[in-house]
């Protein structure tokens, strides 16, 4: 069968003319607003209340002693700072943060870059099974992680029994399988993606003599920073969001935050209350510089259509 | 990959088709996803539990017996039916709130950078924090119930009973609605400042241009979105399993929660693997005409232009 | 050439990633290696240990890992690494994956209700007598806790490590002030009591009607108190009578006694020991040494007495024929060798070293578990005034059915709780629901025996 690559995106030669070295924030941007300004507050108010009020009450519970948390209060009896204290030792939180970032970053860097890779073979050129490839990528989300555990444990142990080599335990481990799993949803963000940008600029590019290669790294990646960023976080999170296999394949000097933070909430059969104050206070510590990071990215969402950043 | 078949590729590609740039993503996925799937498929047809685990590959094989039993003899069906409504429901709420959410934080404005990092906090916290602390909100004399007993609401119970489904929507909405945002989001920058320039030349109003304008453009993503989105709910286990412990009461008996108290708490691997992938036949195959239907994969779209 | 140019540019990235995967295995594998293999086989060590993560005591719990490690470097020369699991859930993940591949740690502390599931999948070292002796001997542990260290005398895989039995706790001061002297010895007294208690905002009992783990305990509990051990033989005996008369005095504390804060229907263990610790319920049923930390940190720090659950059954003036006077099961962790395990010599003298009677003490003192050795329980029973109902009940502990289809009966007793939770929430749960969901329970149930005896 004979796929087609007929691009559907916009006219490409408003793009081609557009100028060159456009501030990246243009100030005349007024124009690309959908919703009128009313709407817009209207919908970031009601949004962000309903982020910060639940958020809001993590907040105020973690400075609650356990019991209060138990009970549901929302104004506690007595007001403690000692849930900051205390988490850093009930667990190796430093650690588990510093792993999760380092194993995170890697997933995420690495997916999007074999990613955008990816896409872009499936969207620019035609081949047999590029459908089929297509296809099999989204129904590949649809295996459930409980289905794979134990293969995938399986298997890896066995490349310790076969080829001495050791994968259970590592980051390395870790990054294979969470690199692997980001992978579909994220080449198929970058094909949606890479499917809206004119292709005439890269045929131009072509003309100029570039590779494929050349015009995939000068004029595609470029142009796709929003896509390969919003691949990037969802790589990132998925990795560090994870629980399951973190649990199995990490040992105390590898193992990812979000293994971490199970320990409070933790508790035995007919035991102590879990420390849900330091549940609290170290979920807000844990999400701060996934929010912080993404704060820094955020602005590479600025299109590279907009932004003009072709040269 | 050796230098050889690079070359080889490479002289092969003289219209220019680099197709060797997608061995690394390949190998990955047939390594780390599509072995172990197979893998799980024998397993599927084995008497695998706490007797044959050990020695699992001289388990006893058993054929389609453990699908038999999954249809026959368990709650499968019924826990395919929860999660497809579960799933289906949490993306129609979620995909509205995140399109206005990616259309409002679209363009500048004072604090942007921390409006579009808060929008992100639900999608942060791993799942089973979200879940303990929307369990501890909603018990029966929680946050939840005593901010109601204020104007007056009995709240009532929020976690048992049929209500407990829509409970689970509802946090679930609340976990992942920045997931569509986030997409929805990137879509949007896709769209060529003259599109825009052009509607407000023809004095379109709002509605219009996002009728006309902007949702066609984020129709790919959209739709990707939607399947992606429905599909993680239906494998979302952390959620129901914390909020509502296991087993699971039958309102939120989805099938995660079924295929891991099968597998892993009644140490019954072989029926779990017929559950699960019993369970990817069964959504797969609506998948696929939904994939149809909207052109994703050809990237034709319904209704272009 | 440009475009050599670029494919160098290229292969150095890749080149890099590569790099950057390679240091980050070389660094994680380091912390991953000694978990038998690689070893030479020689009996060197180290030992890979996996116990249950302290939330209460992680600071202790650290300084016991340095102080055995140290230990057992002085008395072998060889290491040992602690590993941690941070819930039931993980622990079983954990071992399953680790039978399947054959690689994991040496040494488990395995759950004793999870014990006999473990020892059905022949992963763990069979105690015959020369393990007995390397581990000090049977005679060092408190006979009931051998209970569930295997199916029989000479089938074991289980060495008993910590106690941890199922009591209740009442509030001294409002047991006083309820002109009530010491705790009831029988359920009737018990709802009496709490009769007497329910009053001003404080309930009589606090129940976790919608925890994990608390019904089937319940449930079992009064079962075996009017005769039936849910197991006999070959066979199940869930629809009985006498379950379907369990639960409903176990949902009648709340519905008919009213002894109970309604509230209790959505309450985990953890939210009825909030409820008791608060003050707000007088008595705390199904509880065990661990709730120690919260109790002791809580207003009523001075006020709780641990005391056994009542042995007589409700409906009854003494147990009838037949019954008995369970109050808690075999409760705690045993410790047990993987096969897999390169290093059972060590492993063996890491578990005599735990067991020993001045370990068992030390860990008591650190962590409020209970030990098993029995020396250790003299010791404790004589000077601890607090634990010492609690070891007490331990002694008394009736095991549950050693079959690898338990934890199949567990999940189907809890399930009749939570499918029966929206009518306890609506005030009754009828008698024909009871019973029709144990019809389905004991279905489930004997299937799975059936499979264990094949």
């Amino acid at each position: 069968m004979t796929a087609s690559t007929k691009q559907d995106a916009p006219s490409g030669e408003a793009v081609a003319n557009a100028p060159v070295g456009r501030p990246r924030q243009s100030r005349h941007d007024a124009v690309t607003a959908v919703l009128p300004g009313w709407l817009r507050v209207v919908v970031l108010t009601l949004l962000v209340a309903a982020v910060t009020i639940p958020v809001g009450y993590i907040l105020v519970a973690s400075f609650m002693p356990d019991v209060d948390v138990a009970n549901g209060q929302i104004v506690p009896d007595e007001i403690t700072t000692q849930n900051y204290v205390r988490m850093w030792s009930t667990v190796d939180l430093a650690g588990g943060l510093a792993n999760s970032l380092v194993v995170s970053g890697i997933v995420a860097i690495i997916s999007a870059m074999i990613a955008t890779i990816t896409a872009y073979c499936l969207v620019r050129f035609a081949f047999r099974g590029r459908l089929t490839i297509l296809r099999g990528l989204v129904a590949l989300q649809s295996l459930p992680g409980t289905l794979l555990l134990l293969p995938i444990f399986v298997l890896f142990s066995s490349a310790r029994t076969y080829l001495d080599i050791t994968i259970i335990g590592t980051r390395f481990g870790l990054i294979v399988t969470y690199l692997t799993f980001a992978l579909p949803f994220s080449t198929w963000v970058m094909v949606t993606y890479l499917r809206g940008l004119p292709r005439e600029l890269e045929e131009a590019a072509m003309l100029d003599g570039c590779s494929p290669i050349g015009v995939l790294r000068r004029v595609v990646v470029p142009l796709s920073w929003p896509g390969i960023v919003v691949a990037a976080v969802f790589a990132f999170l998925l990795g560090w969001n994870d629980v399951l296999f973190a649990s199995v394949m990490t040992r105390p000097e590898t193992e990812t935050v979000a293994v971490a933070l199970q320990v409070f909430g933790l508790s035995q059969e007919g035991g102590a209350i879990p420390l849900y104050g330091q549940l609290m206070s170290s979920a807000l510590v844990c999400a701060l510089p996934v929010v912080v990071l993404y704060m820094i990215f955020q602005r590479y969402l600025v299109g590279g259509l907009t932004a003009g950043g072709v040269k | 990959m050796p230098a050889g078949a690079v070359r080889q590729a490479r002289k092969a590609g003289t219209t220019g088709r680099p197709l060797w740039l997608m061995a690394p993503g390949g190998l990955l996925i047939a390594l780390v996803i599509l072995v172990p799937a197979v893998l799980a498929l024998w397993m599927s047809l084995l008497q695998l539990d706490q007797y044959s685990l050990r020695t699992w590959l001289s388990a006893p094989f058993v054929g389609l017996g453990n699908y038999v039993e999954a249809f026959v003899g368990s709650r499968l069906l019924h826990s395919v039916w929860v999660s497809v409504a579960f799933g289906v429901l949490t993306t129609l709420l979620t995909l509205p709130i995140g399109v206005a959410a990616a259309l409002a934080a679209h363009n500048a404005f004072r604090g942007r950078a921390l409006v579009r990092s808060v929008f992100l906090i639900p999608y942060v916290l791993p799942s089973f924090v979200t879940a303990t602390i929307w369990r501890t909100l909603l018990q029966p004399s929680g946050a939840v119930n005593e901010s109601l007993s204020w104007f007056g609401i009995d709240g009532g119970l929020w976690l048992i009973g049929d209500r407990s489904f829509w409970t689970l929507v509802l946090v679930d909405t609340w976990a992942a609605w920045p997931f569509i945002y986030l997409l929805a989001l990137a879509g949007l920058q896709v769209i060529d400042r003259e599109a825009h320039e052009a509607a407000a030349l023809d004095g379109a109003s709002w509605s219009q241009k996002l009728r006309y304008v902007v949702l066609p453009y984020l129709r790919g993503p959209l739709a990707l979105a939607v399947i992606i989105a429905t599909l993680s709910h239906i494998n979302n286990f952390t959620l129901p399993y914390v909020l509502f412990g296991s087993p699971a009461p039958r309102p939120v008996e989805v099938l995660p929660m079924l295929t891991y108290t099968t597998s892993f708490q009644t140490v019954r691997f072989g029926l779990g693997s017929a559950m699960a992938i019993l369970s990817v036949v069964l959504i797969a195959i609506p998948l696929f005409i939904y994939l149809r239907a909207v052109r994703l994969d050809t990237g034709n779209r319904a209704g272009e232009r | 050439m440009a475009a050599t140019r670029r494919a160098t540019t290229w292969a150095a990235i890749a080149a890099a990633a590569a790099l950057a995967l390679a240091g980050c295995g070389g660094g994680g594998g380091s912390g991953g290696s000694g978990s038998g293999a690689g070893n030479g086989g020689g009996s060197t060590g180290p030992i890979n240990v996996l116990v249950g993560a302290s939330a209460q005591y992680p600071e202790q719990q650290k300084e016991w890992f340095t102080h055995i490690k140290d230990v057992f470097k002085q008395r072998t020369g060889a290491d040992v690494n602690f590993e941690t699991f941070a819930s039931a859930a993980d622990e079983q993940t954990r071992i399953q994956t680790a039978v399947v591949s054959g690689e994991g740690p040496d040494v488990y502390s395995l759950g004793t209700t999870f014990t006999p599931v473990a020892y059905s999948t022949g992963a763990f070292t069979k105690l015959g007598p020369a393990e007995w002796t390397a581990v000090g001997g049977k005679d060092r542990f408190t006979p009931a806790t051998l209970a569930m260290s295997g199916p029989n005398d000479t089938d074991q895989v289980g060495v008993p490590f910590l106690s941890r039995p199922f009591v209740m706790a009442y509030n001294k001061a409002l047991f006083q002030q309820a002109g009530l002297s010491g705790p009831p010895t029988t359920w009737d007294q018990l709802v009496e009591y709490g009769k007497k208690l329910t009053k001003d905002g404080v309930h009589g009992v606090a129940v976790g009607y919608a925890d994990n783990y608390d019904p089937w305990k319940f449930v079992w509990m009064y079962a075996n108190q009017y005769g039936n051990p849910l197991i006999d033989g070959k066979q199940v005996r869930l629809d009985d009578p006498t379950v379907v008369r369990a639960y409903q005095e176990y949902f009648g504390l709340l519905t008919e006694d009213k002894i109970v804060n309604p509230e209790a229907v959505g309450w985990s263990n953890p939210q009825a020991l909030a409820s008791f610790a608060a003050g707000k319920s007088a008595m705390m049923l199904m509880t065990t040494p661990t709730s120690i930390p919260t109790l002791d940190a809580s207003p009523i720090a001075d006020q709780y007495v641990y005391a056994p659950m009542p042995a007589v059954p409700p409906g009854e003036a003494a147990l009838p024929a037949g019954g008995r006077p369970a109050t808690t099961i075999v409760s705690g962790d045993n410790i047990a060798v993987a096969d897999y395990s390169r290093n059972k010599d060590l492993a063996f003298k890491f578990v005599e070293l735990v067991t020993s009677e001045a370990e068992q003490a030390h860990y008591t003192s650190v962590f409020g578990d209970l030990p098993a050795n029995a020396a250790a329980a003299t010791t404790i029973i004589n000077s601890n005034a607090k634990l010492a109902p609690i070891i007490e009940a331990g002694k008394g502990a009736v095991a549950t059915p050693f079959t690898g289809a338990w934890s199949e009966v567990q999940l189907a007793l809890t399930n009749v709780a939570v499918q029966s939770r929206p009518e306890l929430a609506a005030g009754a749960v009828p008698q024909g629901a009871i019973a029709g969901r144990l019809a389905e329970a004991q279905q489930a149930a004997q299937q799975a025996l059936d499979r264990a005896g094949q």
